[in-house]
């Protein structure tokens, strides 16, 4: 009996102990490339172009992508941090786009106060898609395809559907886009520390590892004592607040904002870029570090077949190959059910 | 021997008792849907009563529901899965370009008429459930998610219509063929029967046929589906050809309406809206549950007429094309509020 005992009590704890250091240990080919996949995808993508069109490295070719990858990224990884908690939100792109318009309102005549409050009222959207989604219980993508169609209203409204121009104090934010760090624009480096602020909230914080256990397994978090709900929001205006960061970049690059000027199409490269950077669709699996080389390829994709001569014409094709054959090399398969 | 037999008593229960239990729960159910179509009509009515009630207003609200019907009939067989199609836009672009393109000559002009026409139609359509076979096997076989793999395929689709559009000018369809649409027959636009007849088709499909049964099996559970011996895998890729081949009808019929060929048909359709956010969105105020498992074909219909009347009412109203998709978003939120409000539960997981 006790012979019985000892071994039935002693089982247990031995997969548990070895279990995770065995899984740290190991490398694998799998989780090499869960790591290193996104940086080794955007490097031979950049050598490619790189190689075909020489120029391009000692023009300011990796400028205009770190340019055109900063708002992307911001959105991207508006959206990783959703899909993290295994909801989406198809909204935050126009929460962008609405933060640009209210700071282009707003800069004018209320100077550097106006992109923290910019930030804060998309921030604040975002906890009301969270708080829908928490506590009424409705699926994430149709309630913020709701959100999306109010916001693109709101913007128009704001906007008087015209293009909206930074009157006075526009030097607060430009200075993101006119001055340079190691060659790149501020802007994508304040990106980047967001990201790794991410990465750091997700990895050493008991906020991001319950966030981490809500995606992997909610039903478990939930029966874990994990109040799952007010974190959900958490997400969810986290994700405003990054949107909200994307709407300062589109004023710091422009100086100008419309419902249909530059960054009122980021939704679709956003979600490809938090793909891209092996953010898994079904939740848990998050490197932000990772979303940056994501949404550097996606932002390299047009600029680089346009450099290496592809014709316009044939742009939306290689586009949406590319992701195609990017995003089967890098997602992140589980045993699970695919969907 | 065995296996016939026991097959035979598995079809009577699993076609006999589930529609049923299917039939009686949509009645119930869409009670508040059909009741929030009825206050629309009422209320516009009364707001614009000599325009929004008038014949020619109901044909004009039937043609626009049309190209969002037919879609919505393969995005509603996807969703069924816990699948879904984003690449809906691109598909009809590539397939509208397609028949643009063919139409005029197999037709033969005015001079030489042939009976060859008709295969334009087929060409475009194939090109549909070609793009829908990509969808599958890319999902199925790669396994990817059918999020992302249609997204993608959108861009493809766009791609191809945008080579196929090319630089050169374009044909117009300024013959008898543009008018089809909105001709009419029975006093009802061409364009909705057609409609009529692909939501009869998906409505057979989804209650009386394994192809159906089988989708709303892997939408219920995929894990159990497959333990019960359902390829999984083949009625996953059949479901997005489907799918594909009437997106590649609504892009034909989107061509017709337009009168021209354009790539972007599907950005901006009949209805002055995205195709895909609108069908979508009438899939879920149908009631049919994103997770899968869950709706059906006749959910969609209404849905579809709930937004298309919502859309044609606020323009009749006077309200400004900018406000009309907050107040659809606003429609689409309450809606899905209202479905979720009695089923909520702490333990409740939804995504």
């Amino acid at each position: 009996m006790t012979a019985v005992t000892d071994t039935v009590n002693a089982a247990p704890p031995a997969p548990a102990s070895t279990g995770t250091p065995v899984r740290r240990r190991t490398v694998t080919p799998t989780r090499v490339w869960q790591l290193a996949g996104p940086f080794a995808v955007f490097a031979i993508l950049f050598a490619v172009v790189a190689i075909l069109t020489p120029g391009f490295v000692g023009g300011n070719g990796l400028v205009v992508v770190a340019q055109t990858a900063t708002a992307t990224l911001l959105v991207a990884l508006a959206q990783a941090i959703v899909l993290h908690v295994g909801s989406i939100d198809l909204s935050n792109a126009a929460m962008a786009l609405f933060s640009a318009i209210l700071l282009a309102k707003m800069l004018g005549p209320i100077g550097p106060v106006a992109p923290i409050l910019a930030i804060l009222i998309v921030g604040l959207v975002g906890a009301v898609n969270g708080w829908l989604v928490a506590y009424t219980q409705v699926p994430s993508f149709a309630l913020t395809l709701g959100m999306l169609g109010i916001l693109q209203a709101a913007s128009l409204v704001v906007s008087d559907s015209t293009t909206v121009y930074v009157e006075g104090n526009g030097e607060t934010v430009t200075a993101l886009y006119e001055n340079a760090v190691a060659g790149l624009p501020m802007m994508f480096w304040v990106a980047v520390l967001l990201a790794v602020l991410l990465w750091a909230l997700l990895r050493f914080t008991v906020v991001g590892q319950s966030l981490t256990a809500i995606g992997l397994n909610e039903s478990g978090a939930l029966f874990a004592g994990i109040r799952t709900r007010p974190l959900k929001v958490a997400a969810f205006a986290i994700s405003g607040v990054l949107a909200g960061f994307a709407g300062m970049m589109i004023i710091a690059q422009s100086g100008s904002a419309s419902s249909t000027g530059l960054g009122s199409d980021l939704l679709l490269p956003a979600i490809a870029s938090a793909i891209v950077g092996g953010t898994a669709i079904t939740g848990g699996i998050t490197n932000p570090i990772n979303v940056v080389f994501g949404a550097l390829t996606v932002s390299l994709i047009p600029i680089g077949a346009a450099a290496i001569g592809i014709p316009p014409e044939a742009q939306s094709l290689v586009y949406g190959l590319v992701i195609i054959v990017v995003v089967a090399l890098t997602t992140t398969r589980g045993r699970g059910v695919v969907k | 021997m065995a296996n016939p037999v026991t097959q035979d008593h598995r079809q009577p229960a699993a076609t006999g008792t589930a529609p049923v239990a299917h039939r009686r729960r949509f009645e119930i159910r869409s009670l508040g849907e059909v009741g929030a179509l009825v206050v629309l009509v009422v209320v516009f009515g009364a707001l614009n009563p000599s325009t929004f009630l008038s014949v020619g207003n109901l044909q004009k609200v039937l043609d626009q529901a049309a190209t969002p019907l037919i879609v919505g009939v393969g995005a509603t067989l996807v969703i069924l899965m816990g699948c879904i199609d984003l690449s809906v836009e691109g598909v009809m672009g590539a397939a509208g370009m397609t028949f643009i393109l063919t139409t005029l000559h197999l037709r033969g002009g005015v001079e030489s008429p042939t009976d060859l026409g008709f295969l334009s139609f087929v060409l475009a359509v194939l090109v549909g459930a070609a793009l829908g076979a990509v969808n599958g096997l890319i999902h199925t076989r790669l396994k990817v998610p059918s999020f992302i793999v249609t997204l993608g395929v959108w861009f493809v689709g766009l791609g191809i219509g945008i080579i196929l559009f090319g630089t050169s000018a374009q044909p117009n369809l300024s013959d008898a063929a543009a008018q089809w649409p909105t001709r009419n027959l029975l006093g009802l636009p061409h364009s909705f029967w057609l409609a009529v007849v692909v939501a009869v088709l998906g409505v057979v499909v989804t209650r009386y046929t394994k192809l159906g049964r089988f989708a709303y099996a892997i939408g219920n559970n995929e894990d159990i589906a497959r333990s019960n011996g359902i390829p999984v895998r083949r009625i996953k890729l059949y479901v997005f050809v489907l799918a594909g081949a009437f997106s590649g009808l609504a892009g034909i019929l989107a061509i017709l309406q337009l009168g021209q060929g354009t790539p972007s048909v599907g950005a901006s359709g009949a209805a002055g809206s995205s195709t895909l956010f609108l069908t979508i969105a009438a899939v879920v105020i149908g009631g049919t549950s994103l997770a899968g498992g869950r709706g059906g074909i006749l959910r969609t219909v209404l849905g579809v007429f709930l937004l298309t009347i919502l859309n044609n009412g606020l323009l009749l109203a006077g309200v400004d094309p900018g406000y009309r998709s907050g107040v659809s978003g606003l429609v689409l939120i309450l809606a899905i509020v209202a479905a979720a409000w009695p089923l909520r539960s702490r333990l409740r997981i939804v995504k």
